[in-house]
């Protein structure tokens, strides 16, 4: 996977934070985060070249997928393009949950928001994608996306780190900004992101300094 | 449940129970008998206050058995709310327990003189009915406190609140979960009302000295049981995402698909979506000490409900489902899930569907009585219903009455009960089922998505879009079927992916009646019974024309993606042609 916006200076800021805290930056991940990616590739290549999801977990776990809002049966006929909004989500519950499964039984039902690839070539080269990740793939996929780095709005970094309690910062083992150590009252406060657009944030569970992380 | 009990409330001296065998409708449970019970019974074009009118109150064909997920009740009458016939279940324990009493059902019949409010007893021994006039004006919750004192905690209730006594329109019957709350409710189309009108304020039901219902062949029951919740718990939905994040599990789905309809019906993704995610309900759920995963009765495996706690960490209400989340929460405009779990506390307190009253006070915000978004307004309402207000009664009865007193043209409801939480605009499907159903707007009556199992209805391309009509009839006789089992729908993904597993429902069947049961079976079972329903809506004065949306959704384009509803009235036609 490319690692940052292309042609784009952001800042990084990488946190090293307890285990059991992973979850708290889950939001992110439902809310909408960007990813560099090579772009002119079907949606299975995405998933298992690039970021290296085993092919029979997308297969089998990932049954939901949404392209700029429109279901998707065929993993290998959809392209993905810079700009492209990327939505995976597991198995739903209930007739609509089966209606909007890839390539499910009920498919015709939502025939209308059914994504047709136009055919049109996708641009080759890296470009930059926007990726939700919803309920049982936010802790499987998740800890995974974020220790590679995700793009996230400034302002939402900075209202998140403001609302983060005591015992948060405790379980942090290190923060940096751009490779330096940065105090949290300045993620807290915001300041250190003030005027940025888009900050690269990684996040890696100090646990797994000692364990082999997925993939 | 060889018997059945009828209390005839409006007889001569007082009320009248009489018990006898269970005769034609022997075989039955659930939707299948209460729906056959109305039509055969009820006159169509009765009033659903009055006298002529029942409500049915039946377990499903399985509960009462040591078989897993087996706890749906069915209560059945003529719906005051839509005129048609009306089957509503819910979970709780009421099911098992009325089953294990021996009863097939209990059918409350006339209409008393006066107005003496009655509570009725049934135990091993019999079927008391007292009145009770200490029980006037309470809601759910005091009235269960109450019952409680008096009958213990080793029993099931059902009751209405105060909406049920004042005859409201969306009023609905609450079932005590295992922690005896008054949560599980028969919500949909004021069957609540009905109760009230018979002045019956709750029953109580007993099942002291009594024991599980044997199985014909009871090694098999207990293999195909084993099987049945082995497939459960394998399957991705009921073994993993219904426990963890409970039917609200939908709501981002929904939202990224452009089909959850947003400030009554004016858009089809919510800003504020993911604040009232399933995904952020389950950890606020954990964070505060409650639990997102939680049986609403005993011998549920799936656990798809939780319970919900407030910033204090103490109890506000159980874990509200998808539809509620939406119909009080991105329908009126509202991303705040205290809110939405306030007003879910006090829509099962008051005892109304959560889905007709959210969709009624969207209606309302259209109607420029309070803002869309404005939290406490929507409670302030909420209280209206809770007093018995002009205003609070008009809210009350529903969206079709609050948009016609407050001159609303958008007003989403089929047969004047209110649309789920599901465009059928984005999702033309669902329109297909949401217009023709007997039930009026109701996304559980095409619900049994194990239809290509159930080989319901030969095969359907499912990629054509002409299937779609094929499909919601199919979806309709499945659920009609389920329906009558007792058991809860959402087994259905589990059946459907699961060959192995749908057998192991088959054979519990079987096993427990001493027959052999088979697919085919289960779709002549549904076919019956919505046959029933037509022929019943039929002569109450229902037509074709009554099977279709409201005309809004045939001429707003709904953002994102701009879709109409596009099915031909002709198409809609041909869902009951089998
Ligand atoms: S899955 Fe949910 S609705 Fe069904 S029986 Fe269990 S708790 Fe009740």
């Amino acid at each position: 996977m490319v690692t940052e916006k292309r042609g784009e200076y952001l800042l990084r800021l990488s946190l090293t934070i307890d285990p059991a805290e992973i979850g708290v930056f889950y939001p992110f991940l439902m809310q909408g985060f960007q990813v560099v990616v090579r772009v002119g590739c079907s949606i299975r290549e995405l998933l298992c070249d690039q970021f290296g999801i085993d092919n029979e977990y997308v297969l089998g776990r990932i049954t939901t997928v949404f392209q700029n809002g429109k279901a998707i049966d065929d993993l290998d006929a959809a392209i993905v393009r810079d700009g492209t909004r990327l939505t995976l989500s597991a198995a739903m519950p209930g007739l609509v949950g089966a209606t909007m499964r890839r390539g499910g039984f009920y498919a015709a039902m939502r025939g209308s928001i059914t994504h047709k690839e136009t055919g049109e070539s996708g641009l080759s080269g890296g470009g930059t994608i926007t990726m939700k990740l919803f309920n049982l793939l936010l802790p499987e996929l998740g800890p995974d996306f974020l220790k590679v780095g995700i793009g996230v709005a400034a302002a939402d970094l900075a209202d998140f780190f403001a609302k983060r309690p005591s015992t948060f910062w405790r379980g942090c083992r290190q923060l940096l900004l751009d490779g330096k150590p940065v105090e949290p009252e300045r993620l807290m406060g915001g300041e250190a992101f003030f005027g940025e657009g888009t900050v690269w944030l990684s996040v890696t569970c100090w646990k797994e300094d000692k364990e082999p992380a997925r993939n | 449940m060889d018997k059945i009990a009828r209390i005839d409330m409006g007889a001569a001296g007082g009320p009248k129970v009489t018990v006898g065998p269970v005769g034609e409708y022997a075989g039955l449970g659930g939707r299948a008998l209460t729906s056959l019970l109305i039509a055969k019974e009820v006159h169509p074009l009765c009033h659903a206050l009055g006298a002529e009118n029942k409500l049915v109150i039946a377990p499903g064909m399985l509960s009462g058995t040591t078989g897993s997920m087996t706890g749906r009740l069915s209560v059945g009458c003529k719906s005051p709310l839509t005129g048609t016939i009306k089957e509503s279940n819910a979970g709780g324990q009421a099911a098992q327990v009325l089953a294990r009493l021996g009863y097939a059902a209990v059918v409350l019949e006339g209409k008393p003189e006066g107005d003496d409010l009655y509570k009725i007893f049934i135990n091993k021994d019999g079927i008391q009915v007292i009145v009770d006039n200490s029980l006037k004006l309470l809601d759910n919750y005091p009235v269960i406190e109450k019952l409680r004192g008096e009958y213990g905690d080793k029993v099931a209730y059902m009751s209405i609140g105060t909406a049920g006594e004042r005859k409201l329109l969306a009023a609905s019957i609450a079932c005590t979960d295992p922690e005896l709350r008054p949560t599980r409710h028969c919500g949909r189309g004021g069957v609540g009302a009905v109760m009230g009108a018979k002045r019956v304020k709750a029953i109580i039901l007993d099942d002291a000295g009594m024991k599980m219902r044997p199985p014909v062949d009871p090694d098999k029951y207990r293999d195909a049981n084993r099987k049945f919740v082995e497939g459960l718990r394998k399957h991705p939905v009921t073994g993993e995402g219904l426990p963890a994040y409970g039917t609200n599990v939908l709501t981002n789905v929904l939202n990224e698909a452009g089909g959850y309809p947003a400030y009554n019906f004016k858009g089809g993704q919510f800003p504020g979506s993911e604040k009232l995610s399933g995904e952020a309900q389950a950890q606020l759920e954990i964070d505060r000490g409650g639990t997102a995963t939680h049986g609403c009765h005993r011998g549920c495996v799936i656990q798809c409900s939780g319970i919900y706690n407030d910033k204090d960490g103490h109890y506000l209400t159980k874990q509200p489902e998808y539809e509620t989340v939406w119909s009080h929460g991105g329908h009126c405009g509202i991303d705040d899930l205290d809110t939405v779990a306030m007003l879910d506390f006090m829509d099962d307190n008051i005892g109304v569907d959560t889905i007709e009253m959210g969709v009624a006070i969207g209606v309302a915000m259209d109607a420029g009585i309070i803002e869309f978004g404005d939290r406490e307004g929507a409670i302030r309402l909420m209280k209206e219903v809770q007093q018995g207000t002009p205003l609070g009664r008009v809210l009350g009865s529903g969206a079709a009455v609050t948009g016609k007193v407050f001159g609303v043209e958008r007003v989403p409801v089929v047969k004047d009960q209110a649309l789920p939480a599901y465009d059928p605009r984005a999702i033309q499907g669902i329109g297909v089922t949401y217009a023709t159903t007997t039930q009026g707007a109701d996304h559980t009556a095409g619900y049994a998505i194990a239809t290509n199992i159930l080989k319901v209805g030969g095969d359907v391309d499912p990629l054509k879009t002409e299937g779609q009509i094929e499909l919601s009839r199919n979806l309709q006789i499945a659920t009609a079927a389920i329906d009558s089992t007792g058991m809860c729908l959402f087994i259905a993904f589990a059946i459907m992916d699961q060959p192995e597993t749908f057998q192991a429902l088959l054979d519990m069947l079987g096993s427990f009646h001493g027959i052999t049961m088979t697919g085919d079976d289960v779709v002549a079972l549904g076919k019956k019974v919505l046959s029933a329903e037509r022929d019943f809506n039929t002569r109450a004065g229902f037509t074709r024309h009554h099977d279709r949306l409201p005309r809004f959704f045939y001429n707003e384009p709904i953002a994102p993606h701009n879709q109409t509803f596009m099915m031909k009235d002709e198409e809609l036609d041909e869902v009951f042609n089998w």
